[in-house]
């Protein structure tokens, strides 16, 4: 076993020394009836050859795409070698929670770099070390709008959420005595101003709002802050594709209290869903109801210049059932690749990207209207995705593009649009791609 | 490699003009404008200009400044440091997993679900329950799931049930998730010998503290379940487990197992054989996953064939040869993820699994047990050993030999420092005072695990001949030690 330092002599010594005679003596306080009696059902070990070509195997049984428009809060980047090998470095991955801070200074410094930037993106002014993705990020900054407006207890969400966040947050939501979810519709694939109002009243806390939402409209939320703060609630921005924020102003300085999101656009794949990289930023005042680690700058006995975690009386190591959440462990590592690409980015490389984004999705936009099959359903503003009418059937079109090797848009159907599709392109659709995709569809070749 | 200077924030170093990425140019038309104006993005205060020659050298520098793994034993009690097999990576970055799409056709992600359902039939055996979700994202989120089942399983019968019970030995996560799963925490008392006191138990200031005797008498059929560390957070398996599982399913509670330690247990006992209706395991800590600096990791609940209709959706279900998600739950509590969890964790945790096989995980466990005790016996008459009781893979010191010269806890862990080592778990569990909590897991070899007794004796003696020297450790860190209460005080949690 090549990951276990075992050799026959030393393991003698060390059991010599315990004073017993094979390591199964140790196992002592186990009460006999209740070890196993018999090996487990598994296999036998494996040299890493062997397990490396298992799991190879598994891999190419996943078809491959060559070009993909499919996002839905999973979008495919570009991710920068440096982002790769500089998060492989074993100082990095291989390192626990830095509550040692005199050896846990990298760690620390980093995260404190990446609530800096999360706080220019948002535009508030306090973010923590991580949450696990949108979906749960969204759900905390709800729990943390209830407590921030004390006795409330009815947040509205907007139909325009992520169908998988909407889902989160009522599994969250549904143990929680005396707190209450209630839909706000859509109008023209943004929120339904009327319906809002209507629905606003005292016991509101919060209300989430999608910007860019789940139909990629842009929202305005200035708009929607208004009514919103008149009622007392705050309101919450809830991003599915960070990189928007090189494009759309930071919810923060256009009414947002709380922006929560995910993040996993910056330097990281789609991996099927996971690890993602969920964030939570609000105002300066709300900071002591923030979930999660947060990392602050202190000085030594030396008076040198140095990171902390702090504001810990929040967290569940020390307040135990009072806590502001359960989480403990987060999402470090994604938070170190997102703090290392958006550093390579800058500002000019954020903005350029995005604008880059905006144009191919517009490009694809227009392309796929030219096809015939699709129609708009409305002229919203939109980032890097939108949904379109579609008049064929919307199975046939996907699997004509599967088997072209194109991973189509998202069937809108299950989600309650039927006879929609949401299409997405970003930096990583060339036009060659999107010119192909029409074609595969059927357009006249241009 | 020791750094010239204290690495400044990387905002520090940003001169206008410079960049660190390039763009190929647009082979499409610009962007047309259909921004309202208020909602177009402004200038950017806090991102730098710099090169990649700078980002990367940034990095380093930082790097250095952390202790990982691979620099050698990593002690912390309860979480598990093993060594994080490159294999692991390697399989996690295979593109075929990594570019994939959680949204795509079942049938395009064939490999990914028959990864993920293998995952879960090794877990099943491993933890001796009916079934297992992989989609907790952590192990707090693991114990919110596995303890909303509980929750769904008594409201399915038409019962409110109002607590749960744990004990005082418990990790913090677990009071903080029965609040957020909207029950009362009752705490159980923790017996002279480590492990849950049936009876009642009396205080130093007197005070007498129900046992779970009285509990289960006086609250009945309140009580939803019990949320027990087994072994617990002192090393020590709670060998009445079955009773009180009994005890409880005698009042229709349920037992829910924090399997943070379960390094003790793999191939040697399976919760599913002793009473337990759900738990959780820590890929990040039992299955070798790496920690990242505080996560990601991945919290996989396993329950009982009455639990299993509550579970998250989906479920990922095999029929012949074809993978399925199973959306179609109706007594689902929901998801608890965007999507489906920590696919990459879940994919390192199976590449481990395969590589030890059945066999080779008994053996790690038992390495894991060996290499803990020889820690005790070594360090047992140096180090005060406040419970004697027998310990599995970690065990638990104190302060109090050492309290007469002055020295505490704190100045242990950064004597630790000093000499080359990240200190152990500090100031828990929150029954021992002045608690060093170790655990040097089976990745250990006898010189590493030698060094580190010679570590020890070494601030031991220091705290009898000089103990001033100790209170003014760290000194060969990059920093010493912080104020921690002015960061508090006044907390700057950003650069502007």
């Amino acid at each position: 076993m090549r990951y276990l330092p075992l050799a026959p002599s030393e393991d003698r010594a060390l059991l010599d020394t315990i004073g017993v005679e094979r390591a199964e003596d140790l196992l002592v306080g186990i009460p006999e009836g209740l070890r196993i009696q018999s090996p487990l059902r598994l296999p036998a070990h494996a040299s890493e050859m062997e397990v490396l070509r298992t799991m190879e195997s598994l891999a190419s049984a996943n078809r491959s795409f060559h070009s993909r428009f499919l996002g839905a809060g999973a979008y495919s980047h570009f991710v920068p070698a440096a982002v790769d090998h500089l998060s492989s470095r074993q100082e990095w991955f291989t390192s626990y929670t830095p509550y040692q801070p005199e050896i846990s200074q990298g760690t620390l410094q980093a995260i404190f770099e990446y609530q800096t930037m999360i706080c220019e993106l948002t535009g508030l002014e306090v973010t923590n070390a991580s949450m696990y993705d949108g979906a749960t990020a969204a759900a905390e900054a709800a729990l943390m709008g209830v407590r921030l407006t004390r006795k409330r207890g009815t947040i509205l969400v907007s139909r325009g959420l992520h169908p998988h966040t909407l889902e989160v947050l009522c599994t969250l939501f549904t143990p929680r005595e005396g707190l209450r979810l209630v839909e706000v519709g859509l109008k023209e694939g943004l929120t339904d101003l009327e319906d809002l109002k209507a629905k606003l009243d005292g016991e509101v806390a919060c209300v989430l709002v999608g910007y860019p939402n789940f139909l990629g409209c842009v929202e305005d939320l200035r708009a929607l802050a208004g009514p919103i703060h008149e009622a007392g609630a705050l309101l919450v921005s809830v991003t599915q594709e960070a990189l928007a924020f090189g494009w759309l102003e930071a919810p923060g300085r256009i009414g947002a209290d709380l922006a929560a999101g995910e993040a996993m656009s910056f330097g990281n794949r789609t991996g099927f869903g996971g690890p993602f990289l969920g964030f939570l930023a609000a105002k300066d005042g709300a900071k002591r109801e923030m979930p999660g680690r947060l990392i602050g700058q202190t000085r030594d006995v030396d008076g040198r210049t140095g990171c902390v975690l702090t504001l810990a009386s929040r967290e569940q190591h020390i307040r135990r059932d009072k806590a502001t959440s359960n989480i403990c462990s987060n999402q470090a590592l994604v938070a170190l690749r997102a703090n290392i690409f958006l550093q390579l980015a800058g500002p000019e490389g954020l903005r350029g990207l995005a604008e880059q984004n905006a144009a191919k999705a517009q490009y694809l936009r227009d392309k796929l209207l030219e096809t015939k099959h699709f129609f708009p359903l409305w002229e919203t503003p939109f980032f890097n995705e939108f949904a379109l009418g579609c008049r064929g059937d919307v199975k046939a079109l996907q699997a004509a593009c599967r088997e072209a090797g194109i991973l189509p848009g998202l069937d809108l159907e299950p989600y309650g649009w039927p006879g929609a599709m949401l299409w997405c392109a970003t930096e990583l659709n060339t036009r060659e791609d999107m010119d192909r995709l029409a074609q595969v569809l059927g357009a006249p070749p241009c | 490699m020791l750094n010239r200077e204290r690495e400044p924030l990387i905002f520090e170093r940003s001169v206008p003009g410079k960049v660190g990425m390039d763009l190929p140019p647009l082979d499409v038309p610009e962007a047309r404008d259909t921004r309202p104006e208020h909602l177009r993005r402004g200038p950017f205060q806090a991102l730098p200009s710099v090169s990649e020659v700078e980002v990367i050298r940034h990095f380093t520098r930082l790097s250095h400044d952390n202790y990982g793994v691979d620099d050698g034993i990593y002690p912390l009690g309860s979480c598990t440091m093993k060594h994080n097999p490159r294999l692991n990576e390697r399989v996690a970055s295979l593109p075929s997993f990594a570019e994939s799409h959680p949204l795509s056709d079942p049938l395009d992600v064939q490999g990914n679900l028959a990864a993920l359902f293998t995952l879960q039939e090794w877990l099943k055996e491993i933890t001796g329950l009916a079934a297992v979700t992989l989609q907790p994202s952590a192990g707090a989120s693991g114990e919110l799931t596995g303890v909303m089942l509980i929750r769904a399983h008594h409201v399915a019968l038409g019962a409110s049930r109002r607590v749960i019970l744990i004990p005082d030995s418990g990790h913090g996560t677990n009071p903080a998730t029965a609040a957020m799963a909207g029950y009362e925490v009752v705490e159980l008392p923790s017996a002279p010998d480590g492990t849950i006191s049936f009876e009642d138990v009396v205080d130093h200031a007197g005070r007498t503290h129900p046992g779970l005797l009285s509990l289960v008498q006086d609250l009945g059929s309140e009580i939803a379940g019990a949320m027990i560390t087994n072994p617990n957070t002192l090393g020590v398996f709670e060998h009445r487990i079955q009773e009180i599982a009994d005890l409880l399913h005698g009042t229709g509670a349920l037992l829910y197992m924090d399997g943070a330690n379960m390094n003790a247990l793999v191939g040697v006992a399976r919760p599913g054989d002793f009473g337990v209706d759900v738990m959780h395991l820590n890929l990040h800590k039992t299955f070798s996953t790496p920690h990242g600096g505080g996560g990601p990791g991945a919290g996989p609940v396993a329950c009982t064939a009455q639990l299993a209709p509550f579970l998250p959706r989906p479920l990922v279900t095999r029929e012949g040869e074809r993978y399925h998600l199973d959306w179609d739950r109706p007594q689902s509590i929901g998801k608890v993820h965007g999507f489906f969890g920590n696919f990459g964790i879940a994919l390192r945790a199976l590449t481990y699994c395969l590589s030890h096989g059945g066999d080779g995980l008994r053996a790690a466990t038992l390495r894991a047990i060996v290499n803990a005790n020889y820690l005790r016996k070594r360090l047992e008459g140096t180090y005060h050993l406040p419970i004697p009781s027998p310990t599995l893979h970690e065990v638990v010191f104190n302060d109090a030999n050492l309290l007469p010269a002055g020295i505490h806890t704190l100045d242990v862990a950064k004597g630790l420092i000093d000499r080359g080592f990240h200190p152990p778990t500090i100031y828990f569990p929150l029954i021992i005072p002045g608690a060093l909590m170790i655990e040097p897991t089976e990745s250990e070899s006898k010189a590493e695990l030698d060094a580190f007794v010679a570590a020890m004796e070494d601030i031991a003696r220091e705290a009898k001949n000089d103990p001033e020297a100790l209170h003014q450790a760290p000194v060969r860190a990059s920093l010493r030690r912080m104020d921690e209460t002015t960061a508090a005080r006044k907390p700057v949690l950003r650069w502007i």
